[in-house]
């Protein structure tokens, strides 16, 4: 029961290793099975081992053991004298429907002893291996197995001799009667469906929105996606967040070791080498929310969003024909709303990348220095008009790096209004940016990206 | 069925005696300490700050009567401070002292390839355990009886050290090259407490027992202020616990935590305060909120909350 368990629970997302399922045995050991609260607590404590995953424990823990117990207190409720522990019962019945073959459901039914019935539905299920289903559709499948295995068939042909000898009252009751047994083979199913499936399509859309271009994702997928860039940017933060110092092999740190090896008479016992302390950098970014990358500017926008949670110095700036701040917007703001200011303000005018750029020299000019990235996301279209790479030449002689994420497809560039190849010249790096799956890439790039 | 009934009974002794050191643990967290050291594992406890992740540890030391050994994590830490070093002073202190001994012994020995025989003779008494300084992890290993090892904040250390502690961690025991392995008697009761400003790695998640405590609901914070704050009157501290817990609702930086609210009784009381009033909570709030947004934020609604808070 507790491998059918651990399976759940991994169906359900929580990472669990083959020792954790030993511990879990070993702890199973230790406080037994018949005070709920305490296995809860204590198989949460061996199983789930993040906060996300302790609140989806709980949930699952609550779905497969109220259908464990079922079993039980139906048990309980019909036969009073039936006390013995649900394994042990189980066990025995397994080993009586062995000797009694497949006639069992056609008697079980003439007796109407519900008990045994639902425990043969829970022993069947097993034999099925109900735990491996993986899909709705299969939910038909699996019930007639389950049917078959508790030797519907023998069931299937006596009703069919009822019909004929014509004992109406008998047919009647016993058709009902199949009938009903299938309704609780279904519910069973249905059960297991939502146990271990849970998360296998929602997983499914999330692996395709990942890697859908984003000017083709739907408004409707757009919580989805934010929740896909939230946990981006949640596990980029992990990763990144603490500055690392970097030993600088081979180089002796002359100072730091007679400091340390004062202690020893001066005599040097200690070497220190130096190190470099990489800084975190300093980002400005540049968005572009034209009409013209209106499918992707949301997005982008959001992108922009989780790059201000990772990294600390970022300054971020919106355009079309006019740019403007909006550092502090996404500072202060939920991300809904922020991203519909960002929009309502600055969007939605043509794209004016001349004016936009020195707009932006002029306004951190200063303040660029050999620490910063100047990260530009857009199309690059500028209507035919100044497209302003002078100024971003300037820009790029005085900073680390100028970064252009365009959502365009590469063949796309330097068709039409597209200037990407006077951009070209002041970029270290244009990246094509589509999908979720790129931003993962470049975002953890730009953060690594130090020395 | 007898080891459960066994376990529970454990557990609810256990949860006692916790209370009777002062420290009110949740049915989860004493669940926690019973099954670590039953299966004899680590302790990885998690949550936001000041929810009492090191006074759980202080307190299961007192409990079992054992010394408290803690290591504090930091950037940088390393093995020499974690584990050990040699007393480098005093092997260089002792050679000098014993420079004219050693003389004397080599005296009689004629060829270099004698000496050099006759010195490998006392080689390992340099490099025995006299001359080791024991940090905490092997003073933990050491320990006679046992003892409780608080690893504190290991999400401050580096990846290094973590992967470092992971043969400590599974086996209790430890390599020293010029020693050899040394290995405890009785293994300690490790806590390792992280305040999540990094995830952990897999590996030693996987070789401990993960325990989250959250912010204690009302009823198991006004157990805490009462054991803490005995003498407090019971209107102040009903209000006092309401009152955090409705700022804890609220969209701040930095929610206050247990121990401010004990800090925050303890201050109303040095005031000499009997119920929650606009002006006081308004000067005392510093006691409460650690940032200028967040008291400018709660400012306003102070009156709200006291009212919600006195009902």
């Amino acid at each position: 029961m507790i491998y059918d368990f651990i399976k759940a629970l991994r169906a359900s997302n929580i990472q669990i290793s083959a020792a954790e399922t030993m511990e879990a045995i070993e702890t199973l050991n230790h406080v037994g099975l018949f005070n709920r609260q305490l296995l809860k607590d204590s198989l949460s404590l061996v199983l789930a081992k993040t906060r996300d995953d302790k609140e989806t424990y709980s949930n699952c823990f609550d779905l497969f053991f109220t259908m464990a117990t079922n079993e039980t207190t139906e048990m309980a409720a019909q036969d009073t004298l039936d006390v013995v522990p649900v394994a042990e019962s189980k066990k025995s019945h397994s080993d009586e429907l062995q000797n009694e073959g497949s006639s069992s459901l056609l008697e079980l039914l003439e007796q109407s002893n519900q008990t045994a019935l639902a425990e043969n539905i829970a022993i069947a299920a097993q034999q099925v291996q109900l735990s491996n289903i993986k899909i709705f559709t299969q939910r038909g499948i699996y019930a007639r197995r389950i049917l078959e295995q508790m030797g519907v068939n023998e069931l299937e042909r006596k009703i069919h001799d009822l019909a004929r000898v014509g004992e109406e009252d008998a047919y009647n009751y016993l058709k009902l009667r199949k009938a009903q047994t299938l309704e609780s083979v279904l519910e069973l199913v249905d059960k297991n469906l939502l146990l271990y499936t849970a998360n296998s399509g929602a997983n499914l859309r999330q692996e395709i929105l990942e890697k859908t271009p984003l000017a083709r994702v739907e408004i409707r997928d757009f919580k989805t996606m934010h929740e896909l860039v939230k946990k981006l940017s949640k596990r980029l933060i992990s990763i990144h967040s603490r500055r690392r110092r970097k030993a600088k092999r081979g180089a002796l740190d002359v100072r730091q070791t007679i400091r340390k090896n004062m202690q020893f008479d001066g005599i040097l016992f200690n070497t220190v080498w130096k190190k470099v302390r990489i800084d975190r950098p300093k980002v400005i970014a540049v968005c572009d929310v034209s009409g013209s990358v209106a499918q992707t500017a949301r997005f982008l926008l959001m992108f922009l969003y989780s790059v201000h949670e990772i990294i600390p110095k970022v300054r971020s700036f919106a355009f079309s024909n006019q740019l403007g701040e909006i550092t502090s917007l996404f500072e202060k703001m939920p991300i809904e709303i922020a991203l519909n200011e960002a929009i309502n303000q600055w969007g939605m005018g043509s794209t004016d990348y001349g004016g936009a750029l020195h707009e932006l020299e002029r306004l951190v000019g200063d303040e660029i220095d050999s620490k910063t990235t100047v990260l530009i996301l857009g199309d690059g279209r500028s209507n035919y008009g100044d497209p302003g790479h002078l100024a971003l030449k300037r820009m790029h002689l005085k900073s680390k790096s100028v970064m252009w994420l365009n959502p365009e497809p590469r063949t796309f560039w330097n068709t039409g209004d597209s200037e990407m190849n006077k951009f070209n010249a002041s970029c270290d790096r244009i990246e094509s940016c589509r999908s979720i799956r790129h931003l993962e890439r470049i975002v953890s790039d730009i953060a690594r990206r130090t020395v | 069925m007898k080891e459960s009934s066994n376990a529970d009974k454990a557990i609810t002794v256990l949860k006692k005696s916790l209370q009777e050191h002062d420290y009110i643990a949740s049915q989860n967290i004493s669940t926690a300490v019973y099954l670590a050291q039953k299966l004899s594992k680590p302790i990885l406890v998690e949550g936001p700050p000041g929810v009492g992740k090191t006074e759980l540890a202080k307190a299961t030391a007192l409990l079992l009567n054992k010394p408290m050994i803690r290591l504090q994590c930091y950037e940088g830490l390393d093995e020499s401070k974690a584990l050990y070093e040699w007393k480098y002073g005093k092997q260089l202190l002792y050679t000098q002292v014993l420079k004219e001994k050693l003389s004397e012994l080599m005296s009689d020995s004629e060829s270099l390839k004698r000496s050099v025989e006759k010195l490998n003779e006392f080689d390992d008494t340099f490099f025995s355990t006299d001359f080791l300084e024991p940090r905490p992890l092997l003073k933990a290993l050491w320990a006679e009886k046992g003892a409780v090892l608080l690893i504190d904040e290991i999400d401050k250390s580096d990846l290094e050290f973590e992967a470092f502690l992971l043969e400590i961690l599974q086996d209790y025991q430890i390599s020293i090259p010029e020693i050899g392995t040394v290995k405890s008697s009785v293994p300690p009761v490790v806590f390792l407490t992280s305040n999540n400003t990094r995830e952990i790695g897999d590996a030693l998640k996987r070789r401990c027992l993960h325990l989250y405590i959250p912010f204690p609901d009302s009823k198991l914070e006004r157990e805490i202020v009462r054991s803490r704050i005995p003498n407090i009157e019971e209107t102040l501290e009903k209000q006092i616990v309401s009152f955090v817990q409705e700022i804890r609702e609220m969209d701040l930086k930095k929610v206050p935590a247990v121990s401010e609210t004990l800090d925050w009784a303890k201050a109303l009381i040095l005031l000499n305060v009997h119920s929650l009033e606009s002006n006081i909570v308004r000067s005392t709030l510093n006691v409460l909120l650690k940032f200028q947004d967040d008291i400018e934020h709660i400012e306003s609604e102070i009156p709200t909350l006291i009212r919600s808070a006195a009902r």
